[in-house]
């Protein structure tokens, strides 16, 4: 991170993403207390903390749907907290996002949910094909992509919903409870699959209250406490 | 072009997915834009039958006495050449008392003392449509009535006054009304529009977190907005159309009114075309407020 002469901060090279003195309130209650953050490129990072720490909000404001109260949101070279509205969705394209809960639309296929993200950037049929087929065989599910959500399996639910959170070829991908929904054993098929998306490349966080997720990544450990950040943890590599 | 058929089918699922609003919110529509109608077409009519009374109002240019002929000729080229004359009638000394005669037989020997005709020659003159305004008359009387060798310009000004005050006062209520009603029109679109984005904020919330632009996520509820309208104002239209018929047929059948459903008319074809295009701008200015008020909400 450098700094500048009149204050202002630039991101640096080598960091995906960077929180620098960031700070949040809801209705007077703090949601992050001058939380400063930086992600390299490339890095696997585990945001831990219980309910109502603050991790939601954190990755809210790393999609632009929040807005800090104090200090700067950096991410992929964008600084967060000064682009106009009209250029968050630009920015929301070159991030992935997992949720607990899935949010996949019910009606419509599993290949049709998938290929939404390319869908709304005008791409051409053909490449939504080809990128839709790649992406669920990166997860497993090629063979689910003409049923509908409902029908699958909650592990292939979110399967379904990591496949559309990288069909776009993200530089970050965001997962926030990503396992919450689910029992051990799919836990470790779905954080083997955030490390297979990491391994390419991509930066991964994700962000969960479940310890035991902790031993099943072994990477750096970010940990937020009624919104700030205690000293980092990092477990094997 | 996918884009396009993923936007457009996203419409119809809107439409059909809540078929039951839509069809009631069709409907109040069409109602309130077919009170709206009623008031055009009363004015339509009155405004038609306004012209009818306009095309009827004469205005006297009475001659002074003992012009010779080459003057009353020169009026005459003079009036010809004014292109606010419609057309122009020549009545000569002996005409009008031939005239006054005929039409009062009994009081003609008024005239017989006087020795020599007193009623003067004039030119009776219909100004052309666009000066039929009461201003546009009383300026056009002022400045012939000083020609040289005009007595006189007479012409009914208070019937004139009255019947564009009529007009106008149609006018300003057809207006009003039609503001009132096109502000309900807009608000019981909205509604219905507020209905589908209430059922799909979910699926809206995940447009927003996969990057779609706010103009993608909006087109499907404008074109929703959009069909409402046009539904609403044809099917008011129609509505309008056979009370009119039915109008008519009352009229045709009683007695004392037969005939004048002959003078009535109903909208022409480019004013029908433009109240559905007014559906369909108020559908998508319903659809936009609400919108509008839905962007509010976060992600």
């Amino acid at each position: 991170m450098h700094l500048r002469s009149q204050g202002t901060i630039c991101a640096g090279e080598t960091a995906m993403i960077q929180l620098v003195h960031v700070t949040k309130q809801y209705d007077r209650r703090p949601a992050l207390c001058d939380v400063t953050l930086e992600i390299p490129k490339g890095e696997f990072v585990l945001l831990m903390g219980p309910s109502g720490a603050g991790k939601s909000t954190l990755l809210r404001m790393l999609i632009g749907a929040e807005r800090p109260d104090a200090g700067q949101v950096f991410v992929n070279g964008k600084n967060l907290t000064t682009l106009k509205g009209s250029e968050i969705p630009y920015h929301r394209r070159k991030v992935g996002t997992v949720f607990q809960d899935f949010r996949l639309l019910e009606k419509k296929s599993v290949f049709d949910n998938v290929a939404l993200p390319l869908l709304v950037q005008g791409i051409s049929r053909t490449d939504i094909r080809r990128k839709v087929t790649e992406a669920l065989r990166a997860v497993g599910v090629e063979h689910k992509r003409d049923q509908l959500p409902m029908s699958l399996s909650t592990g292939e639910q979110q399967r379904v919903c990591i496949a559309r959170a990288i069909v776009n070829g993200p530089v970050v991908l965001l997962a926030d409870e990503p396992t919450g929904n689910l029992d051990p054993a799919l836990t470790g098929e779905i954080i083997d699959l955030f490390k297979l998306i990491n391994a390419r490349g991509t930066t991964v966080v994700v962000a969960t209250h479940d310890p035991s997720v902790m031993t099943q990544v072994n990477r750096r450990v970010v940990t937020l406490v009624r919104g700030s950040l205690m000293p980092e943890l990092r477990v094997g590599v | 072009m996918r884009t396009l058929s993923y936007l457009l089918r996203e419409a119809w699922a809107n439409i059909w997915t809540n078929r039951t609003t839509t069809v009631v919110a069709i409907f109040t529509t069409a109602f309130t834009l077919a009170c709206v109608g009623v008031f055009l077409l009363l004015y339509v009519n009155l405004r038609a039958a306004a012209g009818w009374l306009q095309d009827d109002i004469k205005i006297m240019v009475y001659l002074a006495e003992g012009l010779a002929g080459s003057t009353v000729s020169d009026i005459e080229q003079q009036l010809r050449a004014d292109r606010a004359v419609g057309a122009l009638h020549f009545i000569s000394k002996e005409q009008a008392l031939g005239e006054f005669r005929a039409q009062f037989p009994a009081d003609s020997h008024l005239l017989e003392g006087l020795g020599q005709n007193p009623l003067p020659a004039s030119f009776v003159v219909t100004l052309a449509p666009a000066f039929r305004s009461p201003d546009a008359v009383r300026r056009w009387a002022e400045r012939v009535a000083a020609v040289t060798g005009v007595a006189k310009v007479d012409y009914n000004q208070d019937w004139l006054d009255a019947l564009s005050t009529v007009i106008r006062s149609i006018e300003v209520v057809a207006i009003g009304i039609g503001l009132i009603l096109s502000a309900a029109a807009v608000t019981i679109i909205a509604n219905t529009i507020r209905l589908t984005l209430f059922a799909r904020r979910d699926e809206i919330a995940i447009l927003r977190l996969i990057g779609a632009t706010k103009t993608f996520i909006r087109i499907p509820y404008l074109l929703e907005g959009a069909v409402l309208g046009a539904l609403g104002s044809t099917c008011s239209l129609l509505m309008l159309k056979a009370l009119y018929e039915l109008f008519r047929q009352q009229m045709r059948t009683t007695g004392r009114l037969r005939g004048l459903e002959q003078l009535t008319v109903f909208f022409p074809l480019s004013i029908c075309l433009l109240l559905v295009a007014i559906g369909v701008i108020l559908g998508c200015a319903g659809s936009f407020l609400s919108l509008r008020r839905f962007d509010e909400a976060k992600v």
